[in-house]
């Protein structure tokens, strides 16, 4: 197992090595190569070795019969010798049978004759050693050498005697002259076997057969018994392929090469007396062993092979070295790159190679980078536009300030403050404007903060913050007033004079938070309540954090409240001053929290609106109400339901076709609603605004512009917008009683409305003076607790029938036609 | 018995000397296949019947000198002893396996002891058992009427007397066991002359 993880953690290295994957590569293919030519080599040498083959077996042969001769050639010496022994001449020629018998006998075992005869002048036998029957054996060889002796002095051949293979010799006797012929005959014994042996490799097996039917014997054979019986079984004629060239012939699963040489006995008879008594001399020669690539030819591959594989793998191995080496510092470089070290420069450089020109490139990289993290830093740490320092340098300057502080027990205090309106200046005067007012803004903090210490900074948009190092509540408090001073000077920017605000909010270190980025954040806190409350500059409160928790469990909140129908639609009538007939009413939602009972709209829209998620309450609302005109309508109240659309609604393109599709599911026409938008709203993308303002007043919804008054919007533009009514803010009905010019406002916004064709309704209206006082200046609609609040749907049908009954019963002296 | 034998032999060279004057001589031109004068060609004149009466000749010798037998033919009559002088420093063995005469001088130098006796007609081949090479032949006559050819092919035989004979040819190049066929020649008075030609090669 151990030696199974260390195998797999060596082969991992291995295969996640560059170099080693070289290395690796060059022996595969190294070895291919080998491999190939290895193959090659043993298919060359086979091919040879077996073309070879038949030239082989014909030396064999040739050796056989150079064999055959000197042996011939040493019998007939031995004999000569025999036959010019005195003793031997003596007796033969004692003309005593017996004794001529007996010396023939005796002396031709000397030299190991097997069949000796005596031969006249004339060749004809006269006396044998042996019996008749080797007389019967010899006399017809002698007859067949005669011919040959007498031309040549002696001669020699081939015979078969009982079945074996001789050798037989005929040479003179002469005493002094020639008295004679003696003829001998040698066994082809085992003596022949041993010679081929030693002279060549080649396999020498002989058979024999006595006549054309009878079947072959191995009557010598260096082969094994068992194999030579296998060779004789063969099918052997004179003309068999074998006797001119090679024969392959498999025995005992081993496949030879097998020459044969026809050698025709002296006693097989001529012509017609031919028995067909044959000798068949075969040479043989393994195929197999002579096609096996030779031993010391496989080691010396062998050698090659590894003595190339070491060359290789050093040779290999140094190139892979000279490439990983600068890819391993190369990659070391791009390491300290990657940990901001910039200042190191790149080794590797004087190459020429395409390594050369890649630490060239880190080297520019290095060098560019470094140029660019100079860049990075500035724009991380300063505001491009008014030169100030941005968030993250301030958060750093508050971070270092609050440890400088604990040191010496000293404390931190953090300014922060929001520019109001700046982005309707954005709106109505430009981006450039804008930018101009913020670059003013900076130079006037700057010029208000002359402790060396204190940093002002730009965090974002319309946000400024400044840091007072070592300063408590109270200084931020006087620097805070003296901001909020500055700004009450306008500045006068490009040949116009804006006015200038500022929610201001403040938090000290340690009093109001521990760290930094709390510090920064109750700040801002502070900020938002400033802005919210409308007052000056406010130092934090725990009470402020309290309403900015809650918002954060909100949005999921909501959703689970449109989907476990925790919203309540509720409707605040609107009615006609002209004749006190309600008209309609707005559709206002309302939240049934199950723990926190019923949420104000202020802590849940807002909220909606800056995450989208405005425009699913919308739909909720409008769906709702819908289904509530519908139930309505059936009670017989014939009334419009204004719904509030946002910003967000307006810019969605497909809010015409999804009204549509509800209108369409519950039946209900468009004119059954007033679709009411807020000028901000419009304001914030005029273009798609008004787009979707003229399909949704196409489609036959009545539009109607809320909170008139409160916005930058003039009635020149509200003329081009589809709009049917206006909506009177209810800050100038409440106050119109007690400030003309407000009246005056209210008066003029209803006179110029009706100018252009549009009905007015006022919100607002909490008491009958004002009743009264929008019925003199001939205001449309009125709309406020002196009617009646917002209410759920069952209220408001019980409500209808008794602000019926009541103003029958006060019996109001205009006439007012009640329904 | 050998008194008898005497008195026979001197009555025999007397009838000889009576006839010498009447015999004309016989010339026998020997020649080879080829028809070259054959030289130590051997002729034999016996009667068609009977039989002359032969004497031993005078011992005659065969010497033997630089390996080699001289004469290589010797022509003698039956009972003559030939001596076998060895003149050479190496020994030689002196044999012959021959019916006319079997007998054999084993290893000798000088002059052997005795001269060997050829007492039977025929033809003894003499060889020398340590010198193969070494051939010499004694034609042991049964005839007084014998010739041995020169250089020039002539055996001339002298002294004939007229009559019925049968002629035999021989020399050493013919097979050593061959009976060479006699031919029947009538002798007149005057010379003879008369053409054998052998089936033999004068060339050595």
């Amino acid at each position: 197992m151990g030696m199974r993880r260390i195998w797999q953690a060596l082969t991992h290295r291995l295969a996640s090595s560059l170099g080693a994957r070289v290395v690796a590569l060059f022996l595969g293919l190294l070895a291919v190569v080998q491999l190939a030519s290895f193959s090659a080599i043993s298919v060359g040498l086979n091919q040879h070795a077996r073309g070879k083959l038949p030239e082989q077996l014909q030396v064999g042969e040739r050796v056989l019969q150079s064999l055959l001769d000197q042996r011939a050639q040493t019998l007939i010496e031995a004999g000569r010798l025999l036959a010019a022994d005195y003793g031997f001449r003596e007796a033969v020629l004692s003309k005593d049978r017996e004794t001529i018998a007996s010396v023939l006998e005796n002396h031709g075992a000397r030299i190991g004759a097997s069949e000796v005869g005596w031969l006249g002048t004339d060749f004809e036998l006269r006396a044998t050693a042996g019996g008749e029957q080797i007389a019967g054996d010899i006399a017809p060889v002698a007859t067949r050498l005669a011919a040959r002796a007498a031309s040549g002095g002696s001669a020699s051949g081939i015979a078969l005697f009982r079945g074996r293979p001789h050798q037989v010799v005929l040479v003179p006797m002469k005493a002094p002259v020639l008295v004679g012929w003696v003829l001998m005959g040698f066994p082809l014994d085992g003596d022949l076997g041993r010679d081929m042996g030693q002279l060549s490799a080649i396999d020498l097996t002989l058979l024999t057969r006595e006549h054309a039917d009878a079947p072959w014997a191995s009557t010598l054979a260096t082969l094994p018994p068992g194999l030579a019986r296998q060779l004789a079984a063969q099918n052997w004629t004179a003309q068999d392929p074998a006797t001119t060239g090679m024969r392959a012939i498999t025995l005992a699963g081993e496949e030879f090469g097998v020459h044969a040489k026809w050698l025709t006995p002296l006693n097989a008879g001529k012509g017609s007396a031919d028995t067909g008594a044959a000798v068949l001399a075969l040479t043989t020669l393994s195929i197999d062993a002579a096609t096996r690539t030779p031993r010391d030819l496989q080691l010396g591959l062998l050698a090659i092979t590894l003595a190339g594989f070491a060359a290789f793998a050093l040779g290999s191995l140094y190139t892979a070295r000279r490439v990983t080496t600068p890819l391993r510092q190369l990659a070391q470089a791009a390491e300290r790159l990657g940990s901001g070290d910039f200042d190191t420069p790149m080794q590797g450089l004087a190459r020429s190679d395409e390594l050369g020109h890649l630490a060239q490139s880190f080297e520019n990289m290095r060098i560019n980078v470094a140029d660019k993290q100079q860049q990075i830093l500035r724009l991380a740490y300063w505001d491009a536009l008014t030169g100030l320092p941005n968030r993250a340098q301030i958060h750093d300057a508050v971070a270092t300030a609050i440890t400088q502080a604990r040191e010496r027990r000293g404390s931190v205090a953090f300014v922060m403050l929001d520019l109001d309106r700046f982005k309707h200046v954005n709106d109505v005067l430009g981006y450039h404007f804008g930018d101009l007012l913020l670059q003013g803004v900076a130079d006037r903090l700057k010029q208000e903060m002359v402790r060396g210490a204190d940093m002002v900074a730009r965090l974002s948009g319309d946000e400024f913050a400044v840091l007072l190092p070592d300063g408590d509540a109270a200084l931020a408090m006087s620097v805070a007033q003296r901001i909020a001073r500055a700004f009450e000077q306008p500045l006068t920017l490009a040949e116009h004079k804006v006015d200038m605000g500022a929610g201001i909010g403040m938090a000290c270190w340690p009093l109001h938070a521990g760290d930094a980025t709390t510090l920064m954040s109750r700040a801002e806190v502070a900020m938002y309540a400033a802005k919210q409350r409308g007052t000056g500059p406010l130092i934090y409160d725990a009470a402020f954090d309290g309403a900015s928790a809650e918002t954060l469990s909100l949005l999921s909140d909501l959703r689970r409240a449109v989907d476990q129908g925790e919203l309540r639609l509720y409707l605040q009538p609107k009615v006609a001053l002209e004749n006190a007939r309600v008209v309609g009413a707005e559709a206002l939602v309302r939240w049934q929290h199950p723990q926190r009972g019923l949420v104000p709209p202020m802590q849940f829209i807002p909220f909606a609106e800056q995450t989208g998620f405005i425009r699913v309450l919308t739909m909720w609302v409008f769906e709702t109400a819908a289904k509530m005109w519908l139930d309505l309508h059936a009670d017989g109240l014939g009334l419009r339901l204004s719904i509030n659309l946002s910003t967000r609604d307006l810019l969605d393109q497909d809010l015409p076709e999804k009204f549509d599709a509800l209108l369409v599911k519950h039946r209900v026409p468009a004119e059954a609603f007033c679709l009411e938008i807020t000028e901000s709203a419009i304001m914030d993308d005029p273009q798609r605004a008004l787009g979707t303002l003229d399909r949704l007043s196409a489609m036959g919804f009545r539009l109607s512009i809320d909170d008139f008054g409160t916005g930058y919007s003039s009635l020149a533009y509200l003329k081009r917008l589809p709009v049917d009514e206006l909506k009177i803010d209810k800050s100038f009905v409440m106050s119109m009683e007690t400030d003309l010019d407000d009246a005056k406002i209210v008066r003029s916004t209803i006179d110029l409305a009706h100018n252009l064709g549009l009905s007015v309704v006022a919100e607002g209206v909490e008491n009958a003076k004002a009743w009264e006082l929008l019925r003199e200046l001939r205001c449309d609609h009125a709309q406020g607790y002196h009617m009646g609040k917002p209410m759920p749907g069952s209220e408001f049908r019980k409500w209808s029938t008794g602000w019926v009954e009541r103003r029958r019963s006060v019996g109001n002296s205009e006439a007012v036609t009640l329904h | 018995m050998q008194a008898s034998l005497r008195l026979l032999l001197i009555g025999l060279a007397s009838a000889c000397a009576a006839l010498s004057a009447l015999a004309g001589p016989v010339v026998i031109q020997v020649t080879d296949a080829a028809g070259k004068p054959l030289a130590d060609a051997v002729a034999l004149l016996e009667p068609a019947a009977g039989k002359a009466m032969v004497q031993p000749m005078p011992d005659a010798e065969i010497s033997q000198a630089k390996r080699a037998f001289n004469p290589r033919v010797t022509l003698i009559t039956v009972g003559t002893k030939v001596n076998f002088p060895n003149f050479d420093t190496v020994r030689h063995h002196v044999y012959s396996f021959s019916q006319a005469k079997t007998f054999e001088l084993k290893l000798y130098a000088g002059v052997p002891t005795a001269p060997i006796a050829f007492d039977k007609p025929g033809i003894a081949v003499l060889g020398c058992n340590i010198h193969d090479r070494m051939a010499a032949w004694v034609v042991v006559a049964d005839t007084p009427w014998s010739a041995r050819s020169g250089a020039d092919g002539l055996a001339r035989i002298d002294a004939v007397p007229p009559g019925a004979y049968k002629l035999t040819v021989w020399h050493p190049g013919l097979p050593a066991d061959s009976v060479p066929t006699p031919m029947t020649l009538a002798v007149a008075t005057g010379e003879l002359r008369y053409a054998a030609k052998l089936a033999v090669s004068a060339e050595p």
